[in-house]
């Protein structure tokens, strides 16, 4: 399979007072196109700043990542954006839904983001049709106008998916999705996942529950910022 | 678009938004009132001088005046960029008013009704005869006396007096002057030193301007020249009173007049009296007025000043409104960042926030301000009844009703300073959210 993502020997720290926590110390790390990769580690080991790092919401203090063989630290911060809105889908741990919009403007909100004015008024339609379908697929047809505070645990992760979906990314980054759900849920949350991988959608997934783990496809464990068994 | 729906959304639902547009319309309120309260006194003060004054002024503050202005006037008056020329004698007096024993000094100005009333707008003063200037110091009960026509507030009768005009023709005042020399020695030495007149009031003047008002008269000029000891072989007199055609520039009018009168002075040097010419200035209204005009304009800039305050006061609130609501923000700046947005569509987002919030305060402040201008003579006729409280208090302010016409420029460049503010006071808390870094905000342990 082709090599979708590269990360070589990345570095990151962060002050934390007058002290240098060192949160990655060489990590490396390739996934493949089509691949459900699942990186699992203990609290605190770094796997959501590599997370990070990976999909461009943070730089290396060292170290490279290639993204389809093109090198993230050589691209400009306003190309970086454009490759989050188009390249990348986050889901995060606790959802990340803006309160004031509904659950369709929450899933249409990177096609806003990522056009303008006029833009927006061309494709309004389309991405209006898309996040619709989304929710079809997610089975939340019938919250679409409801407002996250609405819906429950699970409802608000399947719209985050519809959201970090909406632009079709090539990459689909997941922060311990299930991490805020009941295992009922988790499961359900899963099994999405695991329906869009099979679908040929590329999920790098991170965990410190190894069940978890388990439904990836591979299983990379980062232990004090380095990666085992990449 | 996002920014303009979150914007908006924001707006509507974040309470704050509704304290930030209550302190910024309560800005513009105070504003709109007091600008355009003062800037119809400044108005009004600055155009009543322009009536009492013309265009421009050919004199001297002496009080023994110049000479040779006959020959002047001459040449005024052939310059097609002059419309009016009007001489003034200028003195100071000791007033009696008939029947009493007591003295007050006041200022006379002696003048030709007609030319005085072209020159500048006299004869609007009038409260009789504005429509007869010429008639002014004509006494109708008998034509053998000498009218004289005092400001409004030397005449110490009640305004509901001078609806009888048989009654103001009742008051009289015995005037002496000091005539003087042309080296400004007593003219009549040796005899009385003082020249007086009886003077029977025909008519009242009101300018508008309280000092005027309250200290001049007005009387014959042939009459004041005599009183004066201007009259002598070689004539004299205070000032020339100028009006330009309506075409002709102040600064371009006043030019010509400088250098007529620079020209002509020079032609008269070898006179008895040319050293009486060196004291006399050419200025234009504003110059002239200047010492009643500089403490209103002061008043003025000291007031566009306090409403730079007012400004910065709106700024801060409103940088302190949104450095609370983008602190509550956080997270979206976060999500926003995670699927795209940039630094600058943050500050834009939060910009559009701040103009809605400039945009609503500035049409409510507007509205109240302009409800509250078209009511504001009847709230101070209500406070004055019912407390003896007055919002501009007349013995300053030269006004009968507070002024109250709305300068729709004035309302929009308050309307577009409100925003200017808003988006001001913004900026420093956009500008900080834009600089969050997404990874930090969305950390689990920073939520």
């Amino acid at each position: 399979m082709e090599v979708l993502l590269k990360a070589e020997d990345l570095y990151k720290s962060y002050k934390m007072g007058p002290t240098k926590v060192k949160v990655l110390k060489g990590a490396n790390l390739t996934v493949k196109k089509g691949e459900f990769a699942a990186i699992i580690g203990a609290s605190g080991s770094g796997k959501s700043t590599l997370l990070h790092i990976l999909g461009a919401l943070d730089r290396p203090d060292k170290g490279i990542v290639k993204f389809n063989g093109q090198d993230l630290n050589r691209i400009p911060a306003r190309d970086l954006n454009k490759f989050r809105n188009k390249k990348v889908g986050f889901v995060f741990q606790f959802y990340h839904l803006l309160d004031e919009l509904n659950v369709l403007e929450n899933v249409y909100l990177p096609v806003m983001a990522g056009t303008s004015i006029p833009g927006w008024f061309l494709c309004r339609k389309w991405a209006k049709n898309r996040a619709k379908e989304l929710l079809e697929q997610l089975g939340l047809s019938e919250r679409a106008k409801h407002k996250p505070y609405q819906l429950s645990g699970g409802e608000r992760q399947r719209v985050a998916i519809g959201r970090a979906l909406m632009n079709e990314p090539v990459l689909l980054l997941a922060d311990e999705p299930t991490g805020n759900l009941d295992s009922a849920t988790g499961n359900s949350i899963l099994e999405v996942l695991e329906s869009l991988n099979k679908a040929g959608q590329t999920i790098v997934m991170v965990t410190h529950d190894e069940r978890i783990a388990k439904r990836a496809g591979r299983i990379v464990k980062i232990i004090d910022g380095e990666i085992k068994g990449a | 678009m996002y920014k303009i729906t979150l914007a908006l959304k924001y707006f509507l639902k974040r309470k704050i938004s509704y304290f930030a547009v209550l302190a910024v319309t309560l800005c513009v309120f105070i504003v709109v009132i007091v600008m355009t309260v003062m800037n119809g006194i400044v108005g009004d003060f600055k155009q009543n001088n322009y009536k009492v004054t013309g265009d421009c002024v050919v004199g001297t503050s002496s009080l023994v005046g110049f000479a040779y202005y006959e020959d002047f006037i001459k040449i005024l008056e052939q310059q097609k960029e002059i419309a009016f020329v009007a001489p003034v004698i200028k003195s100071f007096a000791l007033i009696r008013p008939k029947g009493t024993n007591t003295d007050e000094a006041l200022e006379i100005l002696g003048i030709d009704p007609n030319s005085y009333s072209e020159a500048t707008e006299f004869g609007n003063t009038l409260f009789y005869n504005r429509s007869s200037v010429s008639d002014i110091f004509k006494v109708r009960s008998d034509p053998n006396l000498v009218g004289c026509v005092p400001g409004h507030s030397v005449l110490k009768i009640s305004q509901t007096g001078y609806s009888d005009r048989t009654r103001i023709s009742r008051y009289a005042y015995s005037i002496s002057c000091f005539p003087l020399t042309a080296k400004g020695a007593p003219a009549d030495a040796g005899t009385s030193m003082v020249r007086t007149k009886t003077f029977y009031v025909n008519d009242i003047s009101r300018s508008g301007l309280p000092r005027i008002d309250g200290s001049i008269i007005y009387l014959p000029f042939d009459q004041v020249q005599k009183l004066c000891g201007m009259d002598g072989p070689t004539k004299r007199i205070s000032r020339i009173h100028i009006k330009f055609q309506p075409e002709v520039k102040l600064r371009k009018g006043c030019e010509i007049v400088r250098s007529l009168w620079e020209e002509y002075s020079l032609q008269k040097q070898t006179e008895t009296q040319a050293f009486l010419l060196g004291t006399v200035t050419v200025q234009n209204w504003k110059e002239f007025r200047r010492d009643s005009i500089a403490p209103m304009e002061n008043e003025e800039a000291e007031l566009i000043v306090m409403f730079g305050f007012v400004g910065l006061t709106t700024v801060f609130i409103v940088l302190v409104v949104f450095y609370m609501i983008i602190s509550h923000k956080s997270k979206d700046i976060g999500i926003l960042k995670s699927v795209g947005a940039s630094k600058k569509d943050m500050i834009e987002l939060f910009s559009i926030f701040a103009f809605f919030v400039g945009l609503l305060s500035s049409v409510i402040g507007l509205f109240a301000g302009w409800l509250f201008l078209l009511n504001i003579n009847r709230i101070e006729d209500w406070l004055y009844k019912k407390y003896e409280f007055q919002l501009w208090d007349r013995a300053i302010y030269a006004i009968g009703d507070i002024p109250n016409r709305v300068n729709f420029t004035i309302l929009l460049i308050i309307a577009a300073a409100a925003i200017l503010a808003c988006l001001v006071g913004a900026f420093f808390p956009s500008w900080q959210a834009a600089r969050k870094h997404p990874a930090e905000i969305l950390q689990v342990n920073q939520l």
